[in-house]
């Protein structure tokens, strides 16, 4: 497992295949629940992921393509849309600074 | 161990690769749907059956369709490919596809607008750090100018006359379909396509192209109706909300209120996942709501992007409003209906928790990066496997 402290994100990109739908519904939340501690929260497509990312939240039948996108990245795949464990862990690592496994 | 996040460098997996091409389709699409609503609303009033016929304003209608639009998508094609000089080489190249052709050429533009910034690309590179001092800026604006200029000529000459006729036979094809009302079967291949994260690229790579040809000929089309109704993804939720694990039942109300009213589909597509038998009601509710579509002949003016309820009433061409509500209508109760049945009215036990284990928690980093791989192969067909595995458990 590799692990990424919370306190070493500073930016996050949440992708998906257009970069324009569900993706943006994702960050809009994300960027409510993360908006004190200062980590940036950006939508792109799933092809573009840019380069400063630190940590990548995509839906898990995309991820394959994240990760030959960003090979570097750590990829925080996901089931559903709506409060799925394993983005609410990431919230959880960035709010607390704890380690969190991807 | 940094392998346990980065297992398929290579970008591995048939189902990336689809995505990844239907991705690069739908990219050069999706960022220029605003033009094209705004072409279908101008036509849907001003041509002469419109709400509001008016030859003046009419005029807008052919330029935009077959010049402006084509252009947007060649200049955004190029952008993907070589940033702002390969937007505008595949600009000035797509011009080449577009005058004098008959259809909208929306396939021309996909081939020669990345086509050329591809070759700009090349040269660019080629001549990376050779160049004197001075001189960057003659030898990056007559390489763009003639390296553009000439892909607008070959696109003239030899690419727009053989796009010109495989346009014409696509739609032919589509014609014939609807000819032969086997349109409905369409859906049997679109709903699992839709679920593998390829409904952008079917709807704007595929539909859209041929959907603009067929309002520029008759005012209205059905293939803007077939991917993006949104009756099949809320006849699922529904289910789920009755009938579905109780886990899950509480997020069925939110995820309704995006897919139907905010029209992003993404949001319903995991629960097809975790129980791929359900995509039998999805195939079913769809074929019925273009059956219904098609017995109306119903159309809309342009791609109701992004599938909500609302952006299907604005872009429904004039006296097809009743044959589009009753099309979504009758794909959500068709969907509900078979989803329903096949979870048991919410009685068989196996069913009570998700097939696949949502807490990501518990997978070992082999089971992640098999996962992506695992609900491609998950057809129909092999649907049966997966409940009698079930039954057995």
């Amino acid at each position: 497992m590799a692990t990424i402290n919370g306190k070493d994100i500073r930016k996050l990109v949440v992708a998906c295949d257009a970069g324009m739908g569900s993706s943006v519904m994702l960050a809009s939340t994300l960027r409510k629940q993360l908006g004190k501690t200062g980590v940036t929260v950006e939508h792109t497509p799933v092809n573009s992921i840019p380069a400063d990312a630190d940590v990548v939240v995509c839906h898990s039948g995309l991820a394959a393509r994240a990760r030959s996108v960003a090979p570097d990245k750590p990829i925080v795949p996901f089931q559903i849309f709506l409060g799925d464990p394993a983005v609410t862990k990431v919230v959880k690592a960035i709010q607390q600074g704890t380690d969190l496994n991807v | 161990m940094a392998s346990s996040y980065t297992p398929e460098v290579s970008g591995g997996g048939f189902r990336a690769r689809v995505q990844k091409l239907g991705g690069h389709l739908a990219g050069m699409v999706m960022p220029n749907i605003g033009a094209i609503i705004a072409w279908g609303l101008i036509t849907a009033l001003f041509i002469p059956v419109g709400w509001l016929p008016n030859e003046n304003l009419a005029e807008l209608v052919d330029p935009m369709i077959k010049y402006l639009l084509p252009v947007l998508i060649g200049y955004t094609g190029g952008r993907m490919v070589h940033g702002q000089r390969g937007a505008v080489v595949g600009a000035t190249a797509t011009m080449g596809v577009v005058v004098g052709a008959d259809v909208p050429m929306f396939l021309g533009a996909m081939i020669i607008g990345p086509l050329t910034a591809y070759v700009l690309r090349l040269f660019d590179n080629a001549i990376d750090g050779r160049i004197k001092p001075g001189f960057e800026m003659l030898v990056d604006n007559f390489s763009a100018g003639i390296i553009g200029g000439g892909f607008a000529i070959l696109g003239k000459l030899a690419i727009g006359p053989v796009v010109n006729g495989l346009t014409k036979a696509a739609g032919s094809g589509v014609d014939w379909l609807l000819d032969h009302s086997l349109m409905p079967l369409v859906s049997v291949l679109v709903e699992p396509a839709k679920v593998l994260f390829l409904n952008n690229a079917i709807n704007h790579g595929v539909f859209s192209p041929l959907g603009v040809q067929q309002v520029a000929e008759s005012g209205k089309s059905i293939l803007f109706m077939i991917e993006s109704n949104p009756g099949p993804g809320l006849g699922l939720l529904l289910a789920y909300f009755f009938f579905g694990p109780k886990s899950l039942r509480p997020t069925t109300p939110a995820a309704m209120i995006i897919h139907f009213f905010g029209g992003i589909h993404e949001i319903y597509f995991p629960y097809v996942l975790m129980k791929p038998r359900l995509i039998l009601a999805l195939m079913a509710g769809g074929a019925s709501g273009v059956a219904t579509f098609m017995i109306f002949g119903a159309g809309t003016v342009a791609s109701p992007a992004p599938g909500s309820i609302f952006a299907f009433v604005a872009v429904t061409a004039k006296g097809s409003h009743v044959g589009m509500f009753l099309g979504v209508l009758i794909a959500a109760a068709v969907t509900f209906g078979v989803a329903a049945l096949l979870l048991g009215f919410g009685k068989l036990k196996s069913d009570q928790e998700p097939d696949d284990d949502t807490t990501s928690e518990a997978k070992t980093p082999e089971e992640i990066a098999d996962e992506p791989a695992v609900p491609a192969q998950r057809t129909a067909s092999e649907d049966e496997t997966d409940s009698t595995r079930k039954e057995n458990a």
